[in-house]
């Protein structure tokens, strides 16, 4: 009895996942599968509808221009990464003076240098930190063009400079609430270590061609019942230069993720045609 | 042949599992023991990718036999190309439900 309302809740809180104009279909669909699911297991059941009602989201949020917030392409990353950049530093500027001793007045601009510098030597040390517990990125098993992989270090290394801004932002809101908030340290090195994870990242879920991000991830295979064959997920680049393919339990023959490239016969599938390089 | 778009075997699995008469989301699990969080979105991409189509059942039938409508899914000529060349790639797919079993029915 107390488990018959589970499944009920559990769509619900999936639902809100579901885009608005796409939800009342997508919950008239799974209420009228789960009236057919024994209830012994249809708590289970419904806990798929998470994975469903993103996938929903993530394709129907592609498929509306002009809504929502779009980074698959590089430029837009970069543009909204500059935007944010911008506006952490109009904060910066004008913040309050921090009770200090060492730093009695406002941050002002001949300042900005010397703090983005100081986050910079900080993400010297903190960046490869973070990739080596991220783990290796994508190999290619087939080799990038040097043109290709220079773009994707220039990518990298601006959105890495763009990010210092917005963490030295951070840092003085940080410093500002720490006489009214405990641990504030704790949570300004939080949100350091998450924007540079985020970085690395985005990298690593971007097609190494073209350097937008790849979509469609798709699952393949289950833990239980896969002997000796891959399991984990497969995106896709849109413009059709590639697939990558992430395991879910490392083993000897796929411990990182791996990039495919797609070759001429693909061609079809994608709307630019894919094998071109 | 070049054309015809190569399937993860997940996605070949659901295929045969349509084409052998399992046309509804809990049918496809039930015959192909993938968890419901593969399944939906998998339905969702293959539609996506016009290799199957799905249609809401008429509310009137479903009334009749007091239940909620359905939605089935059936496949479309691309999907049916797509699924033979699966078959030869993975041929443990007949395995999964025979369609001569299924004809047989």
């Amino acid at each position: 009895m107390t488990n018959e309302w589970l499944p009920h809740a559990i769509l619900r809180a999936a639902s809100l996942l579901a885009p608005g104009d796409r939800r009342a279909e997508w919950v008239r669909e799974w209420r009228s599968e789960l009236w057919y699911i024994p209830s012994h297991g249809a708590t289970q059941f419904c806990l798929g509808a998470f994975q469903d009602a993103i996938w929903v989201r993530r394709n129907h949020t592609r498929a509306l221009k002009g809504g929502g917030l779009h980074l698959e392409s590089p430029i837009c990353c970069l543009a909204f990464l500059a935007v944010l950049a911008a506006v952490s530093l109009v904060i910066a500027v004008h913040l309050p003076p921090p009770n200090l001793p060492n730093m009695p007045r406002h941050l002002q601009v001949r300042d900005l240098p010397g703090g983005c510098g100081a986050m910079a030597l900080l993400s010297c040390l903190m960046l490869p930190v973070i990739r080596l517990v991220m783990g290796r990125a994508p190999a290619c098993f087939h080799a990038v063009h040097w043109p290709n992989r220079v773009r994707g270090g220039i990518f990298l290394a601006l959105k890495i400079a763009l990010v210092h801004p917005i963490m030295l932002c951070s840092f003085l809101v940080g410093i500002s609430i720490a006489p009214v908030l405990p641990f504030v340290q704790l949570g300004i090195c939080a949100t350091w270590v998450l924007a540079f994870r985020w970085v690395l990242t985005d990298q690593r879920r971007r097609c190494p061609v073209c350097l937008r991000l790849l979509t469609d991830p798709l699952r393949i295979g289950a833990a239980s019942q896969t002997l000796l064959e891959w399991y984990g997920a497969e995106s896709v680049c849109a413009r059709g230069h590639g697939m990558l393919h992430s395991a879910e339990i490392p083993s000897s023959y796929s411990d990182y993720p791996q990039w495919h490239r797609l070759d001429d016969s693909w061609q079809g599938l994608f709307p630019e045609g894919a094998g071109r390089r | 042949m070049a054309d015809a778009p190569r399937l993860s075997h997940t996605s070949a699995m659901i295929l045969q599992a349509v084409a052998t008469d399992h046309i509804y989301g809990y049918a496809v699990i039930a015959v192909t023991g993938l968890p419901s969080g593969t399944v939906y979105p998998a339905l969702r991409r293959l539609e996506k990718d016009e290799l199957i189509r799905s249609k809401w059942e008429q509310q009137s039938t479903a009334e009749a036999a007091l239940r909620p409508p359905r939605k089935y899914y059936s496949l479309t000529p691309s999907g049916e190309g797509a699924l033979e060349i699966s078959r030869k790639r993975y041929p443990l797919l007949a395995k999964l439900a025979p369609m001569e079993e299924v004809e047989d029915v």
